[in-house]
């Protein structure tokens, strides 16, 4: 074994790389024999040619609202995270049940509402949903698919079962960190990657590619397919630009494309083009000033009115925001009942909704033990980790759920699996999690692997970027590398 | 009682405007108590693009496109309505109102799964607003529903001014509620809030006033115009329509044009234009009785 891992302590923690008893998990052995012939500064010296990289190619985040400055860099840990392939396979079928029950629900809430009136899920915890859009309801979209692009994020608890921790099913970002980091690994490590059965992950940008196409107006074959960003000051500007290149469409913002005949056409050098299929990462209330927020000048007005023709395709779909409201989350396991007739794969963390005065009571009473989140948002942003705020930041949060309960669920805190993180010149735990990427298109597929993402502050369970977090390359391995299923459909 | 009502909106602009898209909810809806019987649109310039549809809420909305350069855009709409008079239940009569609330928690019954979109805060009215404060002394215990909206209407059009300079139709609802003063649109959302805030449900309604009071009768606020007003919703009966602007329940003088969550659902015409500079909106309204 690696001097490096010498002094390393799994401590009470499910540790993704050793067991209890301080011996090395089966899947890790290869890639640890490889990281062993290695010495300290060695390893050190190949994280940072990693890096400088990541610096030099503008690999970047942005954090809003600190005075420090906004882009960063995203911090990456070079040793990779793997998930053997018996493990992934079922990870890989919760997803897709997930996110089947998911679209359906989405399609069921804009049209019938018949989970609602099968007394399926309660009526007011949905309606209040502060996504949910009425004003949408009844308009057919294609193939009735609310959310093609999805992350959802994972978590191992003390015993190493994996949870779904929250949907994101609105604009998910991370995807170009997952391909980028992959990159990293192979020039870090070229020879390991070569030798190990290691599911790739670089054919995201043609999945998506085939995905968003999926979507185009019936009878058009070579769909014209566009990114459109807020623009530079958007945290995950980055992104766009190096999804927008892996698919290789153009990136557009919302003064870039103009409505004709209910129609969206893009402005280029040799005049208009008119668009199929839009990869949008605005959020809803920002898309259209013609029917959601007139302040906007972001958006593109009459695009609303192009997507209910069906002259062009938005991805994901309007109102989507309702599902992965997290009070919301909580009703995923009735869905897959109601829809699908099964049983989750992958559980929820038990969730304690304040909207009900019973769960909000007990809610009140133990913010100390609890992880409190607001339902809206994510990146970390709007959450009470209860066992280690202070008691004033406690006090304050206990007034904002009274003041409106609906707003706000509880869980408990989960002690995420940890995994070793190099720290100067040797390995410590770090908590992780792990936001696997599904698309959804003509069939529903799950990027073998993902964004796992560490919590860099010792002791820390926050993995946001936006709070500190880093991340790693995420290996889904074979057993058998000839049986690897292939990941794009037959060119066209 | 049948009107004959022409809406007339005028939009100048102080350059050109190269593209223009309009959505417009104009057409009078039928109701229990109301028909329209004829309606129409015509505009100067002529759209390149009309098409219509119909809205979650049924309200039909009707979207213009006018593709070429123009400095002047009218659109008028003429719609004949014919109504009969409201039926309203006895306020005393009317459940209390923690118990209508009641319904509207989980589980909600399936049968008032429509009211109970209109119980949550919607784009311009949103759940912080600080408006249970308000809204309580009209709301003391079990009291009948329709009477604690009824004098929450009072309250409105006893404490606030109707004053067209004091807001715009971007007044956020706590400077209304601060100044004590607005129009008809801004009254309109503080009863809703307000109802909502007790978590009752409660309609944004857009329509008409007769111009022309009967012989002998005030003039009402807001005919001339666009008027807008609120709807409360009592089980067992339905939606009740009030009108805090002039403190009344609607009846014969009231045409419903649009309904919504607020004014945001259902604004009469709502326009993006790219181009043109400043520009300044007319609006006529024009509500003539036929008939005996």
């Amino acid at each position: 074994m690696s001097s490096l891992f010498n002094d390393y302590q799994p401590e009470s923690f499910f540790d993704e790389v050793f067991s209890k008893t301080g011996k090395a998990r089966s899947h890790y052995g290869a890639m640890l024999d490889s990281v062993g012939s290695l010495n300290p500064s060695e390893y050190s010296a190949r994280q940072k040619a990693v890096d400088a990289t990541f610096l030099r190619q503008g690999v970047t985040f942005t954090v809003y609202g600190d005075d420090q400055g906004t882009e960063r860099i995203f911090p990456f840990d070079l040793m990779p995270r793997i998930i053997p392939q018996r493990e992934w396979e079922r990870v890989e079928a919760g997803l897709i049940q997930r996110i089947t029950a998911l679209n359906l629900f989405l399609d069921d809430i804009y049209h019938g509402q018949k989970i609602i009136t099968d007394k399926a899920v309660p009526a007011e915890l949905v309606l209040s949903a502060s996504h949910y859009r009425p004003e949408f309801r009844g308009i057919k979209v294609p193939h009735g698919i609310y959310i093609h692009i999805c992350g959802t994020d994972l978590v191992r608890d003390g015993k190493g079962d994996y949870y779904v921790l929250e949907d994101n099913g609105r604009c998910p970002s991370g995807a170009s960190y997952m391909l980028e980091n992959r990159n990293a690994m192979k020039r870090a490590f070229p020879g390991l990657l070569q030798q190990l059965p290691v599911r790739p992950v670089d054919a995201y940008g043609s999945m998506l590619r085939e995905t968003l196409a999926h979507l185009a107006p019936g009878s058009v074959l070579d769909p014209v397919i566009v990114v459109l960003t807020p623009g530079i000051y958007n945290s995950a500007y980055f992104e766009h630009c190096y999804l927008a290149k892996q698919m290789g469409v153009p990136i557009v913002e919302g003064r870039d494309l103009i409505i004709r005949n209910d129609r969206v056409f893009m402005r280029t050098t040799k005049g208009l083009e008119q668009v199929h299929v839009i990869y949008r990462r605005i959020d809803d209330d920002f898309l259209d000033p013609q029917v959601f927020r007139k302040d906007s000048l972001l958006g593109v007005p009459g695009i609303i009115n192009a997507y209910r023709k069906g002259h062009v395709a938005l991805a994901n779909s309007i109102g989507t925001g309702v599902a992965d409201d997290k009070a919301v989350y909580a009703l995923v396991p009735q869905m897959i009942k109601y829809y699908l007739d099964q049983d989750p794969i992958l559980p929820n963390v038990p969730t304690h909704l304040g909207v009900d005065p019973k769960e909000c009571s007990y809610i009140l009473d133990n913010l100390d033990k609890l992880v409190v989140k607001a339902v809206n948002e994510s990146g970390g942003y709007g959450m009470l980790m209860g066992p280690h705020a202070s008691k004033k930041e406690r006090a304050d949060f206990a007034e904002l759920i009274k003041k409106n309960p609906r707003n706000y669920i509880a869980q408990p805190v989960l002690q995420l699996s940890r995994h070793p993180v190099f720290v100067d010149d040797h390995f410590e735990g770090r908590h992780i999690d792990l936001r696997p990427y599904v698309l959804c298109g003509d069939r529903v597929r799950v990027v073998p692997g993902g964004l796992t993402r560490v919590a860099l502050k010792k002791g820390s369970l926050v993995v946001n970027s936006s709070q500190g977090g880093g991340s790693k390359d995420t290996w889904v391995l074979w057993d058998d590398p000839l049986d690897m299923p292939a990941e794009t459909s037959p060119a066209a | 009682m049948n009107y004959r009502i022409t809406h007339r909106t005028t939009y100048e602009y102080s350059s050109r405007v190269v593209v223009s898209h309009h959505a417009a909810r104009l057409r009078p809806r039928d109701t229990e108590t109301q028909r329209c019987l004829e309606f129409s649109l015509s505009f100067e310039p002529e759209p390149d693009l009309l098409t219509e549809h119909t809205d979650s809420f049924g309200n039909q909305v009707s979207c213009f496109s006018v593709q070429k350069l123009h400095k002047h855009f009218e659109v008028i709409s003429r719609s004949f309505v014919s109504l009969m008079p409201v039926l309203q239940p006895d306020p005393l009569q009317t459940p209390p109102w923690e118990s209508v609330a009641a319904m509207f928690r989980d589980p909600v019954p399936v049968d008032l799964l429509d009211p109970c979109q209109f119980v949550f805060g919607s784009p311009l009215l949103l759940h912080e607003m600080p408006l249970r404060d308000f809204a309580l002394p009209s709301f003391t215990k079990g009291r009948p529903v329709l009477a604690a909206a009824a004098d929450l209407c009072r309250r409105i059009h006893r404490e606030f001014v109707f004053d067209p300079k004091a807001t715009t139709i971007s007044t956020p609802l706590n400077e209304v509620l601060e100044k004590k003063r607005g129009v008809c649109q801004d009254f309109a959302h503080l009863a809703i809030a307000s109802l909502r805030a007790m978590g009752l449900p409660a309609r944004y309604v857009s329509g008409y006033l007769r111009t022309h009071p009967p012989a002998g009768k005030p003039r009402l606020q807001g005919a001339d115009a666009s008027h807008a007003w609120a709807s409360c919703f009592v089980p067992g009966f339905g939606w009740v329509d009030f009108d805090p602007t002039n403190n009344c329940f609607t009846s014969l003088d009231h045409i419903t044009v649009a309904i919504g969550r607020d004014f945001s659902d259902v604004s009469p015409v709502r326009g993006i234009i790219t181009g043109g500079g400043k520009h300044t909106v007319s609006v006529g309204v024009d509500v003539e009785p036929v008939g005996a």
